[in-house]
């Protein structure tokens, strides 16, 4: 009874009740669905049962009846001892998993002391600079016990799975015992799109030769981790629709998989621990269509085009978090409703590991209270709503296969199109990417603007400025953070062998000459407490890379 | 009247750029002249960019809660340099920590969410009352 009268509709928005039928990448959606419109339909070839190719209705058998997806909670703020403790009191109250968000200085390979990391120690993550410091992130916890997923990419990411190997080491726990996941995207795991981003600080050949160094140290050493393919999630964070989003991810990892078949990899073995972490947006039926249909193309193509005879090497596994860049500012409780009908789309799309953003992310970083409802919301979902009992229950819906036959084309000759531009590296150096990822940013704008896509409290539904409550943030207190980690470095490396320290950093920049495996090396600079920024340097100087300088 | 220029940055390690970009866009088609400088920018470059480039105001923006810490800088940098244009800041920024920034001198917070014709206005309104002075 509140819609239209109650509201003030932004002058210039449509009509509230008028509605325009087709999904947000522009599909077209028919008055209603029939036979006619799935006549192809073959149960057998297109869907196959769970757990079986083409694994359209999930990678599994048995999916959440025999395990729930994980709920898993992002955490992690100033240093490693404080982000540790919080992930004790969270692991007392139900969360399973963890991601691990790391703070921008350590993201690009800085010590916290660094003059760089001047205001930004701790904010957005947790601030690692040594062995000690992962030590500390898992304080009380085995990595064959509790998984950790770090928000990382190449460089960064060689030096983590060093450190995770190390750790492992001195708890005795067999490496191939370690479960988790690294997160493995040298392109995409900042923010999505800029090219500058990722070349900013570390030679982007470099950044792709670790990936693949990566991939090789946990492929043949840690066969319980899991590394991430594609961070599909930030890349779709930038604005792109969900077809781009299935092109951009998929001919990504499918670029990523070359190159580690080039090394050398066995494609019958490296790809079983790959998984991906996609977006799940608000149009309800496109993105569980977009889940299906990218599962079966990448069943397809690692069956038919790489030549995967292992079953485990078809099928598509993911993490999904809820849109951030569907959250409005406005009227902030209701993200709580976006991210629940999110969240469904995930477990309808059959998704193995599910995070919803906080309703207060257009105001500040999440508080404690606001992770908490969104841990809850899904706790609802998993438990009450029902969803989680029969498997893949929209399948066999006219309109849903329909949905996910277009998507799966749609995907497919986008596929096409990318493997025009030379694949993914080549569209992302090029700038051809980006440019795409621009008109979408555009384009996004001025469908709100003109009201072309509706959204609740900006351009319908709106109250006055003053009606808008005020919002608790979460206390950033990143110059004791900086200050406290820099006292922490200083001893820290007063307390040190200069001599094996400095041997170790010597064999680093050596390894990297040769092009050896990094992991291996780097684990041994670690141990002799050389740091991540120290690593890191000495990785550039064996690539005579000067950088860009802020 | 030649067209107003603005300098448009993302200053220390912050890399989101969907909202800067689309501002960028937002106000060339306006008219503007937009300069963009891109990612990881120090407070000196941009100040050194804006009196260079004779600009008529500073756009940058900020996601990941750098935003006291970057504005305080840049202030403090323009004061330095006898720089007075206004300044706009974007992004996600907590309502406590945009009262603070306009006691500060910040000529106008922008939220998420803002409409095209709301930014265009604010940042028309900010220019001509400075003009005004």
């Amino acid at each position: 009874m509140t819609s239209g009268g109650a509201s003030i509709a932004a002058p210039g928005a449509r009509d509230a009740e008028e509605q325009l039928f087709e999904t947000n990448a522009g599909i077209e959606i028919a008055e209603c669905y029939g036979p006619d419109d799935i006549r192809n339909f073959n149960p057998e070839a297109d869907l196959g049962k769970p757990g079986d190719f083409p694994f359209t209705r999930g990678p599994y058998a048995g999916m959440y009846r025999t395990r729930i997806w994980t709920r898993r909670f992002q955490v992690g703020f100033g240093s490693p001892q404080e982000t540790n403790e919080r992930i004790k009191y969270l692991h007392a109250n139900g969360a399973n998993g963890f991601v691990i968000t790391i703070d921008l200085p350590t993201s690009y390979g800085f010590d916290s002391d660094a003059e760089i990391a001047d205001g930004e120690v701790g904010v957005t993550g947790v601030a690692i600079s040594t062995l000690e410091d992962m030590e500390a992130l898992y304080e009380g916890f085995g990595p064959d016990k509790v998984s950790y997923a770090l928000s990382i990419r190449p460089p960064v990411s060689t030096v983590t799975l060093a450190m995770l190997a190390c750790v492992a080491e001195k708890k005795n726990v067999a490496l191939d015992q370690v479960i988790g996941t690294q997160q493995n995207d040298p392109f995409f795991q900042m923010s999505g799109g800029p090219l500058q981003t990722i070349t900013q600080f570390f030679p982007l050949d470099g950044t792709l030769r670790l990936c693949i160094d990566n991939i090789e140290f946990i492929s043949t050493r840690m066969p319980r981790l899991n590394w991430m393919v594609t961070n599909g999630y930030n890349l779709r964070e930038t604005g792109v629709n969900a077809i781009q989003d299935g092109v951009f991810t998929l001919g990504h990892a499918f670029d990523i998989f070359r190159a580690a078949k080039v090394r050398g990899l066995d494609v019958n073995s490296f790809p079983r621990r790959a998984s991906f972490f996609l977006s799940a947006s608000i149009d309800f039926f496109e993105e569980i269509a977009k889940f299906r249909a990218m599962r079966r193309i990448y069943a397809h193509t690692m069956r038919e085009q790489f030549g995967a005879t292992n079953p485990e090497c078809w099928r598509l596994r993911f993490s999904v978090q809820t849109a951030g860049n569907t959250l409005t500012t406005q009227q902030p409780e209701v993200n709580i409703v976006r991210a629940a009908y999110e969240a469904m789309a995930a477990a309808f799309g059959g998704a193995q590991s599910i995070h919803l953003c906080s309703y207060d992310e257009g105001h500040g970083l999440p508080t404690e209270e606001s992770s908490r409802i969104a841990l809850r919301t899904q706790q609802v979902l998993a438990y009450e709503t029902g969803v989680t009992k029969t498997i893949d229950p929209l399948a066999g819906s006219y309109y849903v296969e329909a949905m996910t036959d277009r998507m799966e084309k749609e995907i497919r000759q986008g596929l096409a199109e990318l493997d025009a531009q030379g694949g993914m590296a080549e569209a992302v150096k090029s700038g051809w990417l980006e440019s795409q990822i621009n008109q979408a940013r555009y384009r996004n704008q001025q469908a709100l603007d003109s009201g072309r896509r509706p959204l609740v409290a900006v351009n319908r539904f709106t109250i006055p400025k003053e009606e808008e409550k005020p919002v608790k943030v979460h206390k950033i207190r990143a110059d004791e953070w900086g200050a406290r980690r820099a006292r922490y470095l200083a001893q820290f490396r007063a307390e040190r062998d200069p001599q094996s320290w400095s041997g170790a950093l010597a064999r680093v920049e050596q390894a990297y000459k040769t092009n050896s495996n990094m992991v291996p090396v780097i684990m041994h600079a670690l141990r002799a407490k050389a740091t991540m920024g120290e690593i890191h340097d000495a990785m550039r100087r064996a690539h005579g890379w000067e950088g860009r300088q802020v | 009247m030649n067209p107003k220029r603005l300098l448009l940055a993302k200053t220390g390690l912050d890399c989101h750029d969907t909202g800067i970009i689309t501002v960028a866009q937002t106000l060339r088609e306006a008219g503007y002249e937009v300069i963009y400088l891109g990612l990881h920018n120090g407070v000196k470059e941009v100040v050194k960019a804006a009196v260079e480039e004779d600009v008529d105001g500073i756009g940058v923006s900020y996601l990941s809660g750098q935003h006291m810490t970057q504005m305080r800088r840049l202030l403090q940098a323009m004061r330095a340099e006898n720089l007075d244009v206004p300044v706009f800041c974007g992004g996600v920024i907590p309502g406590s920590d945009a009262e603070e920034l306009r006691a500060m001198g910040v000529a106008e917070v922008i939220p998420p969410g803002t409409l095209s014709k709301d930014l265009l206005g604010m940042v028309a309104r900010a220019l001509a009352s400075h003009d005004a002075r």
